[in-house]
């Protein structure tokens, strides 16, 4: 890994979320936060509208979306501290058939 | 004769019974034989597991995207009984990717088209029409019948539903969604790993995730999902490979990517979980996303 890898944290979507981002991946620059610190951050700089398919109008990330750190479901991973080179997954069901 | 040990999440036919041999008694007709002959040359299939599969009964929830290449895979296949729900009709929408049915049949009952598509491939197979929509008061009874359940339908409200009812009823559920170039799929088996509200406690409130009807979907991708859920339901069937139970597949056309992640039962999940909050069946309002 490079060292300009290892200072990023990238934010893998898939679905409605990749569509609306228009890619799968976005990299940001790691900042000392927690997951949620770098969702809110992902939807402020992001250019699409995106902050409503991760969070409500409370500011709850949705128990609808699945939310995934190093390919791995992690307890109360909203809350956990992100470190250089990780790799958050969210995802949301698909419906269609 | 080959002596296969049950894993613990073997679909237990309603035909199965103890012999004084290993296996059940088997009867394939000539016929049968030379139709199912690549199956039966395969030391994991065998005279055996195809007697299975035509003693077997699987759901299909949905006869469009999902349920088509399913459905005529299974009935190649020789799965002996399966039931097609679908209260819709033969649109030309359809046809760009639900090839259990055919340009005669636009406007036909789905049901009734994929039934005519699936007996005249194998007349081996019985197909059960049920032009109905599913509802918390019909859906207990209408899967009481089968060994395994693969949803294919196209709403956040049936899968719900459906899973529910599978867990309440310890039924082994097939599930996939698709939307534009992407696909998930899973297995639920009840008792043996996670549950779709495991995965995704609430469905998503309406407008936030958009149906195929609005955001498209390549049309084979509702192949290859439809056909990766099929091979589950056959696997579960005849008791071989490792089936999808606690991971999820999320498949993309675009890059030809498979991507598998680990998802855990939860103990704290409202119905699979050590104390389910949720024992009686939802009807959700789809254009509102709350409980009636």
């Amino acid at each position: 890994m490079t060292t300009t890898q290892a200072e990023m944290v990238t934010v893998r979507v898939f679905g409605a979320l990749r569509q609306a981002i228009g890619r799968s991946e976005v990299q940001l620059p790691y900042a000392d936060e927690t997951v949620r610190g770098t969702l809110l951050r992902l939807a402020a700089d992001s250019d699409a509208e995106i902050s409503g398919f991760i969070f409500d109008k409370q500011g709850n990330v949705w128990r609808s979306l699945m939310l995934l750190v190093n390919d791995e479901p992690v307890e109360n991973a909203l809350q956990q501290a992100t470190r250089p080179g990780d790799v958050i997954c969210l995802l949301l069901p698909v419906a269609g058939g | 004769m080959r002596v296969c040990k049950s894993p613990p999440w073997r679909v237990t036919s309603s035909s199965d019974r103890p012999s004084a041999v290993a296996g059940p008694s088997i009867d394939l007709s000539e016929d049968q034989i030379e139709r199912y002959s690549r199956h039966i040359l395969l030391p994991e299939v065998g005279g055996e597991g195809q007697w299975k599969l035509l003693q077997s009964k699987a759901l299909l929830i949905g006869a469009g995207g999902l349920g088509s290449p399913a459905g005529l895979y299974l009935a190649a296949a020789g799965v002996g009984t399966i039931g097609v729900v679908d209260s819709d009709t033969v649109d030309l929408s359809n046809l760009q990717r639900q090839v259990l049915h055919c340009t005669p049949r636009l406007g036909q009952p789905k049901c009734l088209s994929a039934k005519q598509t699936m007996e005249d491939l194998n007349p081996d197979v019985h197909v059960i029409p049920y032009h109905e929509r599913l509802t918390s008061e019909n859906i207990l009874g209408i899967i009481a019948d089968y060994d395994v359940v693969l949803d294919g339908s196209d709403n956040f409200p049936t899968r719900y539903l459906v899973n529910d009812a599978c867990v309440m009823s310890h039924k082994p559920l097939c599930h996939a969604g698709i939307l534009r170039f992407e696909g998930q799929v899973t297995t639920i088996v009840p008792g043996e790993g996670p549950c779709y509200r495991c995965l995704y406690p609430e469905p998503p409130p309406p407008g936030l995730v958009p149906s195929c009807q609005e955001a498209g979907i390549l049309g084979v991708t509702a192949g290859v999902v439809g056909l990766i859920q099929a091979t589950e339901a056959l696997k579960l069937i005849l008791g071989i490979g490792q089936p999808l139970i606690g991971r999820l597949l999320l498949y993309g056309a675009l890059d030809a990517s498979f991507r598998e992640v680990r998802v855990p039962r939860h103990a704290d999940c409202a119905v699979c979980g050590d104390s389910p909050t949720i024992t009686e069946l939802i009807d959700y309002q789809e254009f509102c996303g709350l409980r009636p």
